[in-house]
């Protein structure tokens, strides 16, 4: 146990630790104590503030799309003649980096970029807009280029789940009447939950800690209207040269990211484990 | 315990061992990583190792080196970090190290002045006096790369902000470069008649946001620009509110490519004649190069008119530094180059490469284009003005580059954009003086 007790506690509680201590104090040169005036940044800032809802709208959009698209797909693809080669696609993108899927995406949401120009020749020119221009809607462009990666992990875990559902639960569901839909709520969601509570679970942290695709496509811009926490954190510190706010940022982040797990896992887990 | 138990407690710390083992090497090995990266900056015979963030310019240091090497005997070794962000976050960190490199290429003005205060550097103040006495610097510049009295930078180039413009498009439309601001807006009716976004205008990447801004500041003004930048006048002012109102004009006419334009495709724009005008550093010329457009045939330059024919004419004027750390690997020889570096030798060759104007304003640049440049600054007394990136407190630019870039995608009106600036002004101007008291 000691080494590694010695190695969490060097690499992560100790950089920890430090990062609340240096939230606590100013950003001027001398850096006085300054109590909670970094923390209060949240109430006075209002591109903190912007941070917060696309936060919040990262977590529901990453949370969501990928649970209801992964879970869709996988059924649609569980069996069927081309189900490989459909799991195959929608797959790929997991394997992609961040930093791809954004140059990607860049590609296509610039204004004059390959959706405007695909909008302009079917005639529908009322339509082209700059996408990551205005907000909110160049924060929910971003969640579905990211649901568009993520969907493909949460197919993989969906399509494990189905394969362990006992056929004769669903044959004996098929004789007693029950209808497609029927068999689909109440034989296989009810087996899928030790999936989804995973699913659901990765979906909460990476929603909340989202920073490379934003990062490439925007760099939480323009001004500061697409940031996230973790973007706010990375400006504060290293563009805006404010450690301590930016210390402030990442100690409420991971504050959110541990209590959000916790509560989540507390109550989905049982003693068994699921 | 049973046997089973023995082997499996035997096991177990056998396990553990072979892990920590690997762990250890693991360790040893970035150890060793680590190392080999910091032995490229320690010192090598005959060379001076160049901390830099372009790395494009590599071969024109390498160039400009073999010149150094028959003044000083010490080549250069260009190690470049392309990303500015982590560049700035390196150069910050080792140079409280003894890993630092022996030059690095920095920002003037306050950038200049935030690095030298948290110490580390070398004094060239000598070194300054040396290159003024045979008239190799620019008087005015000193106080661009000085603290507190003295000089922290030796200017790395100089390059001021231009637009250019496509000549065959202008050819073909019956449009010269203007010299006066109605000329410049007819020019800009004339190409948006023809369906040609007159003005290249971005804010990817951050920065590039604080170029029209202070343009037309300075257009509208000079001296208020200076008086703006120096935290002596408000961002509220009438003079910054007639800057912005003509660039939200602009935006408003369709004048404006959308903010979201990569200025990496400028110069292809230009040739392609889907842009009419760039507004953008004399140092874009070696792009329009690469782009295979020929200075004075394919593209010109002029410098933005007055928006009032009667003020003072000026020029936007951006310079990067070198500058020696005290911890520097090979100090003395980077003493020697940084005191050669404005030799004339050396500039001509650099300055060739980057074909650009020199920071020594006795060497011509050889591109017809910047040389036509320099004629009109000269012959017009143009006051050279600090560039909006490094003529406030780093804090205060770069929030107020975030409210520009705002501004550009419609997020916010000039007044409020103002507005804020000027608040975030009040604030940073406020704790830059306490810090320096």
């Amino acid at each position: 146990m000691a080494p590694a007790v010695l190695l969490v506690t060097l690499f992560l509680l100790a950089p920890f630790v430090w990062t609340v201590y240096r939230s606590f104090f100013s950003d001027t040169r001398t850096s006085p104590f300054s109590w909670f005036d970094n923390y209060s940044l949240f109430a006075s800032d209002p591109a903190l503030s912007r941070s917060i809802q696309n936060t919040l709208m990262w977590v529901l959009g990453t949370v969501a799309l990928p649970f209801v698209l992964g879970l869709a797909i996988a059924c649609m693809t569980n069996a069927g003649r081309f189900s490989r080669l459909a799991r195959l696609c929608v797959v790929l993108p997991y394997a992609l980096s961040g930093s791809a899927v954004a140059v990607v995406w860049n590609f296509m949401l610039t204004t004059d970029g390959a959706v405007n120009q695909v909008l302009t020749g079917l005639g529908l020119d009322s339509l082209a807009q700059g996408w990551l221009l205005t907000w909110p809607g160049n924060t929910v462009v971003m969640i579905l280029a990211n649901a568009w990666q993520a969907t493909g992990v949460a197919v993989i875990l969906f399509l494990v789940g189905l394969q362990s559902i006992p056929p004769e639960t669903l044959e004996a569901g098929a004789l007693d009447g029950a209808s497609g839909w029927q068999q689909f709520r109440h034989i296989v969601l009810p087996q899928l939950r030790p999936v989804s509570i995973i699913v659901i679970g990765m979906s909460l942290v990476n929603g909340l800690k989202s920073f490379d695709l934003i990062w490439v496509l925007t760099q939480g811009g323009p001004g500061r209207a697409t940031e996230t926490l973790a973007v706010s954190m990375y400006n504060e510190t290293f563009l805006e040269l404010r450690p301590g706010a930016g210390a402030a940022i990442a100690v409420v982040l991971t504050v959110i990211v541990l209590a959000a797990s916790w509560l989540y896992l507390r109550r989905q887990l049982d003693v068994k484990g699921v | 315990m049973s046997a089973s138990g023995r082997t499996s407690s035997a096991a177990v710390p056998l396990a553990r061992r072979r892990f920590l083992t690997g762990v250890a090497a693991g360790a040893a090995a970035l150890a060793a990583g680590g190392c080999a990266r910091g032995a490229s900056t320690s010192a090598q015979p005959g060379t001076t190792s160049i901390s830099n963030d372009n790395a494009t310019w590599d071969d024109g240091y390498r160039a400009a080196g073999r010149e150094l090497k028959k003044i000083t005997g010490y080549t250069l070794r260009p190690l470049s970090n392309p990303s500015v962000t982590s560049y700035q976050q390196v150069v910050q960190m080792t140079l409280q190290t003894s890993k630092s490199s022996d030059l690095v290429k920095w920002a003037s003005g306050y950038q200049l002045k935030r690095l030298a205060r948290a110490g580390g550097l070398t004094d060239l103040t000598p070194v300054w006096k040396g290159y003024a006495a045979k008239g190799w610097v620019r008087g005015t510049s000193r106080e661009s790369v000085s603290y507190r009295g003295k000089v922290f930078g030796i200017p790395l180039y100089e390059s001021y902000y231009v637009l250019f413009y496509s000549k065959p498009v202008f050819g073909k439309l019956g449009l010269s470069a203007p010299s006066s601001w109605d000329e410049l807006l007819h020019c800009a009716e004339v190409l948006k008649r023809n369906k040609i976004t007159p003005f290249l205008a971005s804010q990817v990447g951050g920065w590039p946001a604080i170029e029209w801004f202070q343009e037309l500041v300075s257009k509208v003004d000079p001296g208020f620009y200076q008086q703006l930048v120096a935290g002596e006048a408000s961002y509220t002012d009438d003079r910054a509110r007639r800057a912005m109102d003509i660039w939200h004009d602009f935006m408003r006419k369709g004048w404006m490519t959308s903010p979201d334009f990569d200025q990496a495709r400028g110069p292809g724009a230009l040739k392609e004649g889907t842009v009419g005008m760039f507004l953008h550093g004399t140092w874009q010329a070696s792009g329009m190069s690469a782009a295979g457009m020929k200075p004075g045939t394919d593209y010109g330059a002029f410098i933005l008119p007055t928006v009032r024919p009667a003020s003072q004419k000026s020029v936007i004027a951006e310079s990067g530094v070198f500058v020696v750390p005290s911890r520097a690997s090979s100090h003395e020889a980077a003493m020697a180059n940084v005191g050669a570096w404005l030799d004339p030798a050396v500039q001509r060759v650099w300055s060739d490469f980057l074909q650009d104007s020199s920071a020594n304003p006795k060497v011509r640049a050889s591109n017809p284009v910047v040389a036509s440049l320099q004629r009109d600054i000269a012959r017009n007394r143009r006051t050279a003005l600090v560039r909006y990136w490094e003529a406030s407190p780093p804090s205060l630019i770069q929030g107020n580059t975030n409210d520009l870039g705002g501004f550009m995608a419609g997020q916010t009106s000039p007044a409020t954009t103002l507005r804020r600036m000027q608040e975030r002004a009040h604030d940073e101007w406020a704790a830059w003086k306490r810090d320096e008291a």
